[in-house]
């Protein structure tokens, strides 16, 4: 057997092969379930039952595909140029700390001004962390990778403590249960963000800034000269160079995008969703790193991260939904983690060919 | 053509046993036949060359030899057996052992163990490293063929002589009945060279098979018995060296009639000087120094060519006058402005435009299209872009023309670079920096790895840039590219300048000398 | 005195940086072959959890229960690692996303949270766990007792493994070959040495070193299996071995010092100058991204760098 590179390639492998890599990815699953002793066809029909079907489910998916939407944006806006932000998820709580503490202060302003404010704050937030990473890589060579991942550790704790252990601002502490059972305060209605309901369906405000920003990105890359100083670097660091690109600006500039996408995600939780700083449910959702899958899968496309986070979305909430005993929780990024798996290895077969050919049976070994 | 020239193959006489033999040797790869029915014999005891242009399949073929492609066809035949190598472990074993052009070497290890690895016979199998017991016996090999080399050296602080010693070693210690050298005198001085084919006699005289892989032929009819001479993939004749001439040869290697010799004058003279550096000093990527106070003027419609080793601070030197190095000392004047040091960009505002030696990474952003790696140092300004935007359909247009212009040969501006072969890559390339109207070329070894048509393509540009004024500044490890090309000749060795020469009046071993840094090391 | 602060951050410093430990050296001798696997967070876990699973069924003596453990454990990262090396090593995917692919395929919210919940481990302790070997006498030693003396048994193989993973780097002919794997492939390739069979042995035996790391979590720390249990170990693992400039001795330093900063928040809590526990807690990311920034000085990073094909897959027959 023998693997060889493609001259060109073609068009129909590109869509067949990602189709078998999903097959292949559910095959594998069927496999896990069968030996875990769960029905296959069965947990398969009721996980797209649950995502897509039934009654509101569509609702609820698009309501688990919006942050991913966002993460998903955020981590292609930087894989592009071969920059591996995995800070998405501590990105998207700094930017619900922030968006929700513009929300409070801004209590009695008109309700557009204070979204506006929610989403200007929560990209900064997002943007503001990425920061550290971005600029520990641009000016002294850290790897972005580690700085990044070991700052979502630190802002689940802040986002704990926030709310948990200390008398912050965002804290609840009038009524009842305010010591007891600690939670983040409630925002005011005028930092609720509209939604918009189609035939039932409900589309948040959220998800509709997610498919801007895709729209945003995608012009962004493809027809700017930031887009193109981008592609360059993203290939080949040292053309970049050679052409006369400022590659520290653009390093940190790409991660302060990334992390105000992320971010933008964060604000989007506490006007769509939860209207409070909500640790638990936030740092439970795995925002972030289902996110790096979104945009893996979607070739790091802006609008294809649109449509696989909507898809992934399905698979995240059909896990919520049938979370028990014979549907066990982890189930989700099994076959998350299975799907990625298939497509990356798949990819081979588009760049490359393989070719069997017959071995010759006589081994030739020298008989002296 | 090829006919008319190539002799029948002088048959190997019954007092010469055949050690290794090639029958119908075909080798494809994507795109390409490297290979094609290719016949080959060498005798115990004889030095036979490989002679060939770039790309006529002459490493592919020695590749196969050792075991690192396996051939789509044709069989290997060691001493009589036929013989299949599934890896280059079975070479090694059946005694074959090549030195490449770019040295298999592990940079941080030292000579004794970069020569014991891999190495599973005998001491070999067993489980520890004995330091001591291998330092010994890897002296004791280098003294006997005459290689000094120590052992405890680690091979980044030796030069690429030594590298190649330590390569020699390293058969040796595997007891190769057949050595495959590839291009090896590409990284010497001709003192260095003459050293190393008393080697390869001495090595040859102990009964040992030595395929020597070269292009140039005044080296070919210096050390070969017999000459096989490969063109596009396939054995066009053998013969034996004293009998060919090196007419002869050329053409069979060819197809034609090559020029051979310097360039001629064409009358043209040198103006005002268009670069000038002044006292330079710079680092390597090691962090050692690398450019000693280096100090030389560039003139309008001159070509000035470095000559030197590789390794001796040419690459430091060209991405120095590019801005993308900084110079720790020193200034570069580029038609009377000063440079930024360490900026590319001013120095391409400056008209410096720069032939990289790393044409795919550097030259090229492999991944991207033809059309986007034309419009690298242009994309800021119009017509590719206005303000922040770029004007996607002009960049086409615009790429479209100097693909044709340029006689680039691809389907459309949209195919990757990555696709190109070499000598339309760098086509790519000159097209790019020669529509930057340059006052400054910089052509790190512009014609490495390119056939024959494609060198004689980069030097009409060089010379047709320097006729139209333009300060060429040529850095090559080959002497016949500098002679066909240079007006004057600056030697560099360790960083500093350390001669210069009119390309008209100097010779090769004069140039040989002061690239081994002077006369004492001749 | 063995109460005092010091003597006690130390002795758990130690034991709450073996798993990192054995991670560390894991992932080492995975990037020694050129192999990074940025997956040692979802081997861990899934070491964890397996390792769990086994000490909970195997109905024999503790101690042979507890090996056991380790066993299935570290077969259990190894298999997580064979997926990686399958798709880098063959398939010749990206090492990164492979990499963090197998941490969302493996990790908190996957087969690792499946497995412990479909196998029903959650909240119930481990029957049997490691613990102190020495006798109670030795570990009343001031200072040195419960230092050199109250570590469980995890702890000393730790030891073990980290001198023979040096000697094996250092001193042996397939250590040797295997530096040549992570230098330059093409060199060693050249010598007949199998580049991709090295490249697989490895980055499966640190899988295995990682799973046995999220087994000593399950069976020693905590001890009982929660989803999660690792808490990012994994990747500051990956970390240590970078400011430990590839080198197993420095791991160990690295990975004490690590587990120290894991611990203290717990030892602090009796204290009422304490810092809020969250803040606390956060110490051993902070300071391993303030320890990368120092090692990725220049001068640090031209006297020992990675292996120089780590991350670069190697393909022989290309033009």
């Amino acid at each position: 057997m023998r693997i060889e590179r493609r001259l060109a390639q073609p068009r129909w492998l590109m869509l067949v092969v990602p189709l078998l890599s999903l097959v292949v990815a559910f095959v594998v699953a069927t496999v896990i379930l069968l030996a875990t002793h769960h029905p296959p066809l069965h947990s398969f029909r009721r996980l797209f039952d649950a995502a897509f079907l039934a009654n509101g489910a569509l609702t609820e998916t698009v309501v688990s595909a919006t942050p991913l939407a966002f993460t998903g944006l955020a981590a292609a806006v930087a894989f592009r140029m071969n920059l591996f932000n995995i800070g998405a998820e501590g990105q998207l709580y700094a930017g619900a700390i922030t968006g929700a503490t513009m929300g409070l202060l801004l209590g009695g302003a008109p309700s557009p001004v204070t979204i506006a404010v929610m989403i200007l704050a929560g990209s900064a937030g997002g943007a503001l962390l990425a920061a550290i990473p971005g600029v520990l890589r641009a000016f002294f060579s850290t790897n972005e990778i580690i700085t990044s991942l070991m700052l979502n550790y630190v802002m689940a704790l802040v986002i704990d403590y926030l709310i948990f252990d200390s008398h912050s601002y965002l804290r609840e502490t009038k009524g009842f249960n305010a010591s007891v059972f600690p939670q983040g305060k409630q925002l005011p209605d005028a930092a609720t963000w509209s939604s918009w309901t189609i035939h039932g369906l409900v589309l948040p405000l959220g998800f509709l800034v997610a498919i801007g920003v895709a729209v945003g990105l995608w012009f962004l890359y493809s027809r700017t000269r930031f887009g193109f100083e981008v592609q360059v670097i993203g290939d080949s660091a040292r053309a970049g160079r050679y052409a006369g690109m400022r590659t520290r600006r653009k390093i940190l500039a790409v991660m302060l995008l990334s992390g105000a996408v992320a971010g933008l995600g964060g604000a989007s939780q506490d006007g769509d969703f939860r209207h409070q700083l909500d640790p638990r449910g936030l740092t439970q959702a795995n925002y972030g790193y289902t996110g790096i899958v979104v945009a893996a899968l979607a070739r790091y496309n802006p609008f294809a991260v649109v449509v696989v986070a909507f898809l992934l979305g399905g698979l995240q909430n059909a896990g919520y939904t049938l979370q028990g005993a014979d549907f066990p929780n982890g189930l989700v990024g099994v076959l998350q983690g299975l799907i990625l798996f298939c497509v990356l290895g798949g990819e081979l077969f588009v760049r490359y060919r393989i070719r069997f050919e017959r071995r010759p049976s006589t081994a030739a070994p020298a008989t002296q | 053509m090829g006919g008319e020239v190539g002799e029948a193959s002088p048959p190997i006489t019954p007092a010469m046993h055949s050690a290794v033999a090639l029958r119908g040797i075909t080798k494809r790869f994507p795109g390409v036949v490297a290979n094609d029915h290719v016949d080959f014999e060498a005798a115990e005891g004889e030095v036979h060359a490989l002679l060939g242009e770039n790309g006529a399949g002459k490493t592919t073929l020695s590749n196969i030899l050792t075991g690192l492609y396996r051939a789509d066809e044709g069989e290997v035949v060691l001493f009589g057996e036929p013989r299949e190598f599934h890896s280059p472990r079975d070479a090694l074993d059946a005694g074959i052992a090549m030195v490449h052009q770019h040295f298999r070497l592990v940079s941080p290890f030292t000579v004794a163990e970069n020569i014991v690895l891999g190495d599973h016979r005998d001491v070999g199998r067993s489980f520890l490293l004995h330091q001591r017991t291998i330092e010994r016996r890897v002296a004791e090999l280098s003294k006997r063929f005459g290689l000094a080399l120590d052992p405890r050296a680690r091979i980044w602080q030796l030069s690429l002589g030594e590298q190649q010693r330590v390569e020699i070693v390293k058969a040796l210690y595997r007891d190769a009945r057949i050595l495959i050298l590839d291009e090896p005198t590409a990284v010497l001085t001709p003192q260095e060279a003459d050293a190393l084919f008393e080697t390869i006699r001495a090595m040859a005289d102990d009964g040992r098979t030595v395929i020597f892989i070269s292009h140039k032929l005044h080296e070919v009819k210096a050390v070969a018995d017999r000459v096989t001479v490969l063109r596009r993939g396939r054995s066009v004749a053998t013969v034996h060296a004293a009998e060919a001439t090196r007419r002869s040869l050329a053409a069979m290697m060819v197809g034609r009639e090559i020029e051979l010799g310097r360039r001629e004058d064409d009358g043209r003279r040198a103006g005002d000087p268009v670069l000038v550096l002044e006292h330079v000093s710079g680092d390597g990527d090691r962090g050692r120094a690398a450019l000693a106070d280096v100090s030389f003027a560039l003139c309008a419609g001159e070509i000035v060519a470095i000559a030197g080793v590789a390794g001796n601070g040419q690459r430091e030197l060209a991405e120095t006058v590019a801005g993308m190095r900084r110079a720790t000392s020193g200034s570069i004047r580029a038609n009377g402005r000063l440079l930024q040091s360490g900026d590319p960009r001013h120095a391409i505002a400056t008209r410096i435009a720069y032939v990289p030696e790393d044409r795919l990474g550097t030259g090229v952003a492999p991944g991207l299209s033809i059309a986007s790696n034309l419009v690298l140092k242009s994309y800021r300004s119009p017509p590719a872009s206005r303000g922040p935007l770029l004007l996607l359909g002009r960049i086409r247009e615009l790429a479209q023309r100097l693909m044709h212009n340029h006689d680039v040969r691809a389907t459309s501006p949209d195919v990757p670079a990555r696709q190109l072969s070499g000598g339309n890559l760098q086509k790519v390339v000159l097209a790019r920096e020669f529509s930057g109207e340059p006052s400054v070329v910089v052509a790190a070894s512009p014609t490495r790895g390119l056939d024959v048509a494609a060198i004689e393509t980069v030097h009409t540009y060089l010379r047709d840039a320097a006729a139209q004024g333009v300060g060429v500044l040529l850095i090559s490890e080959d002497l016949d590219e500098i002679f066909a090309l240079a007006d004057r000749i600056l030697v560099m060795y360790e960083g500093a300048i350390v001669g210069e020469r009119d390309a008209a009046t100097a010779t090769a071993e004069e140039l040989g000398l002061l690239m081994a840094g002077g006369e004492e090391h001749g | 005195m063995n109460n005092s602060l010091l003597v006690v951050v130390i002795a758990q410093g130690i034991a709450y940086g073996t798993p990192l430990l054995y991670a560390a050296l894991g992932e080492l001798l995975a990037e020694r072959s050129g192999v990074l696997n940025l997956g040692v967070e979802g081997m861990m876990l899934v070491g964890a959890v397996m390792g769990f699973w086994a000490v909970q069924r195997f109905h024999v003596t503790s101690p042979l229960a507890l090996v056991g453990a380790i066993a299935v454990a570290a077969l259990a990262g190894a298999a997580m690692a064979a997926i990686h090396a399958f798709l880098v090593i063959t398939l010749r995917a990206n090492q990164i996303v492979s990499g963090l692919a197998l941490t969302i395929f493996a990790g908190v919210a996957g087969l690792s949270s499946y497995l412990g919940n479909d196998l029903n481990l959650a909240r119930s302790p481990a029957r049997h766990q490691f613990q102190a070997i020495f006798p109670k006498s030795w570990q009343d030693i001031n200072a040195v007792g419960p230092i050199l003396f109250g570590q469980s048994a995890l702890v000393y193989a730790s030891w073990v493994c980290v001198v023979l993973v040096a000697l094996y780097l250092t001193r042996t002919r397939v250590g040797l070959n295997l530096r040549a794997v992570g230098e330059s492939p093409a060199a060693a390739d050249a010598m007949g040495i199998d580049v991709a069979g090295y490249r697989y042995a490895h980055t499966l035996v640190g899988g295995a070193f990682a799973g046995i790391g999220g087994a000593t979590f399950s069976l020693s720390i905590t001890p009982q299996w929660l989803a999660g249990l690792t808490q990012g170990a994994g990747w500051i693992a990956i970390a240590l071995v970078i400011f430990a400039f590839w080198r197993p001795t420095l791991c160990l330093v690295g990975a004490y010092f690590f587990g120290a900063f894991t611990y203290l928040p717990f030892a602090l809590q009796k204290y009422s100058w304490a810092p809020p526990p969250e803040l606390a807690q956060s110490l051993p990311y902070v300071m391993t991204v303030l320890a990368l920034v120092l090692v990725s000085s220049r001068a640090a990073r031209l006297r020992f760098g990675a292996p120089s094909a780590l991350g670069q897959p190697y393909v022989r027959e290309e033009r």
